[in-house]
This record gives C-alpha cells, structure tokens and sequence, in this order.
C-alpha cells in the first residue's frame, strides 16, 4: 500500500481535485462574463461520505493457520480506484456576475491552500513516523 | 493538467478583451475621419461581438473575438461649410462615435481583462502550492 492511499490523502487528493476542476470551470465563467446568452456554472460541492467510510473498513487480512480460525473480510476500501474528473457541474441560471466569480476564485484558491497545507502536514507527521527528521 | 487548462481558458478571456480593446481604439481614433467628398460616408463605428465556442482539447467553453460589426446608427452632422465634404447646405456628415461611450466601453473592457489576470494568479498561486508538497 502506497502512502498516497491512507484515507487522509485519498480525501484531501479529491479535494484538491474537485478545486481543480472548480476552478476551470470559474475561470470559463470568467472568460465568457461578457458573451450573451453564457450562464455561469459552477460544481457541486463534492460528498466525503463514501470515503469516510471506506476509512473505517478493515484493511488488514488476518492469516489463517487453522481451520477453525475465524477470517477478518477486507473492504475493497483503500485500493479502490477512484474516479477523476467526474464532478457534477451545475448550470446556476443567471447571467455572469464578475464580482462573485472573482469571490469564489479567492474562496477556492484558499480552500486548496488549505487542502495542500494539511497534506504537506501529513506527509511531515509520515515522516517523523520513519524518523527522518 | 487541469490548472494548465484554467490558464489557456483564462488567456482566451484576455485575447477577446484585448481585440475589444482594439476596436475600442480604432473607434476613438477615427472618431473625427470624414469623407473628402459630399458624397463619401465618414467612419462608420466598429462594434465587436463575443461568442463562446467549445474546444475539444482543454474541454472547455472558450471565448472569442466574434464578428465585428458595423453600428448603423445615423451619422452626426456638423455644420462647417468651408469644409471639402460640406454639402450645398454647408452640413459635414461627421462618424457616428460618440467618446464618451467608446470610454465607458473601455473601462468595461479593462474590468472583464482584470477578471481574467486575477483568475490566472489565483491559479498560479494554487499550483505553486502544488509543488510546495514536494518540496516538504
């Protein structure tokens, strides 16, 4: 198991995918403010629901070395692939207000900073784990 | 990558506002471009349109410089009889510009363009980001 494939990371890889992808699509919205008949859209916001509970599957198989041993079922949780670039995008319905795409740029460039703050945090905690530091 | 394709998408919003751009200017300049004869229309003024086209390789709606059209509003008539387009009546057809427009079309123009580099930094922000995680 890869270390990218820890719960933490998989949910914070999504995450900055879907801010990936949320930004194309503001920065359409943007480059198209002043086309008539363009409606601004935007993604839906991403649902961590199947991958919290993908988290708390069980990863580890025990060894049966008797008959009578009882067997701990894997999930198919941490080496699932995960799909990429399939966020929902939503029409919003009216024109392109510049004010509010420029608001939800902002918003977005802050939520990945985050997103890849914690994960930066994540590795380092791996790292002191290996003691390397 | 999906912040390379941001960036293409928002380029194509620059482009577009910088041939608005130009139109705007060569409205402005020509704003007092008569003909030399009775007869020869003056400048008639530019109008450029927009329209979103989809492209296949970033997948994504892109903008462009549409047509540009002609606006077939009346021309102004300023009466200067000592002038070579004057007619019997002593009247010059002048362009039907009008500045004060044209400037509130620029400030407008110059606004969407902003929109666009902030789009393009917030995005070269989150992509240095990116490279942050590697360097730990």
């Amino acid at each position: 198991m890869a270390i990218t494939d820890l719960p933490v990371f998989q949910a914070l890889r999504t995450k900055m995918q879907w801010h990936q992808a949320r930004q194309k699509v503001l920065a359409e919205n943007v480059a198209n403010a002043d086309t008539p008949g363009f409606h601004s859209r935007d993604l839906r916001e991403v649902s961590f629901t199947n991958t919290l509970k993908g988290s708390r599957a069980q990863y580890v198989r025990q060894a049966v070395t008797n008959e009578g041993h009882m067997q701990a079922r894997s999930q198919d949780g941490p080496n699932r692939p995960q799909k990429v670039g399939s966020f929902e995008i939503t029409p919003e319905g009216n024109s392109v207000v510049l004010e509010e795409q420029m608001m939800k740029v902002t918003a977005n460039q802050m939520d990945y900073q985050a997103a890849t703050s914690i994960y930066a945090r994540g590795l380092g905690v791996i790292k002191t784990a290996l003691g390397k530091r | 990558m999906d912040f390379v394709r941001t960036l293409m998408i928002a380029a194509s919003g620059l482009k577009a506002q910088n041939g608005r751009m130009r139109v705007i200017a060569e409205n402005i300049a020509n704003k007092d471009s008569t003909g030399r004869t009775p007869e020869e229309d003056p400048y008639r003024r530019k109008i450029p349109t927009f329209r979103s086209k989809f492209d296949r390789e970033l997948d994504a709606q892109v903008v462009q410089l549409g047509r540009i059209e002609r606006d077939s509003s009346a021309f102004q008539v300023r009466h200067d009889p000592g002038h070579p387009a004057a007619d019997a009546a002593g009247n010059v057809r002048t362009p039907n510009v009008n500045t004060l427009v044209e400037t509130v079309d620029i400030r407008e123009a110059r606004r969407s363009y902003e929109a666009n580099l902030n789009v393009i930094q917030s995005t070269r922000t989150m992509l240095q980001r990116t490279i942050d995680i590697l360097r730990g």
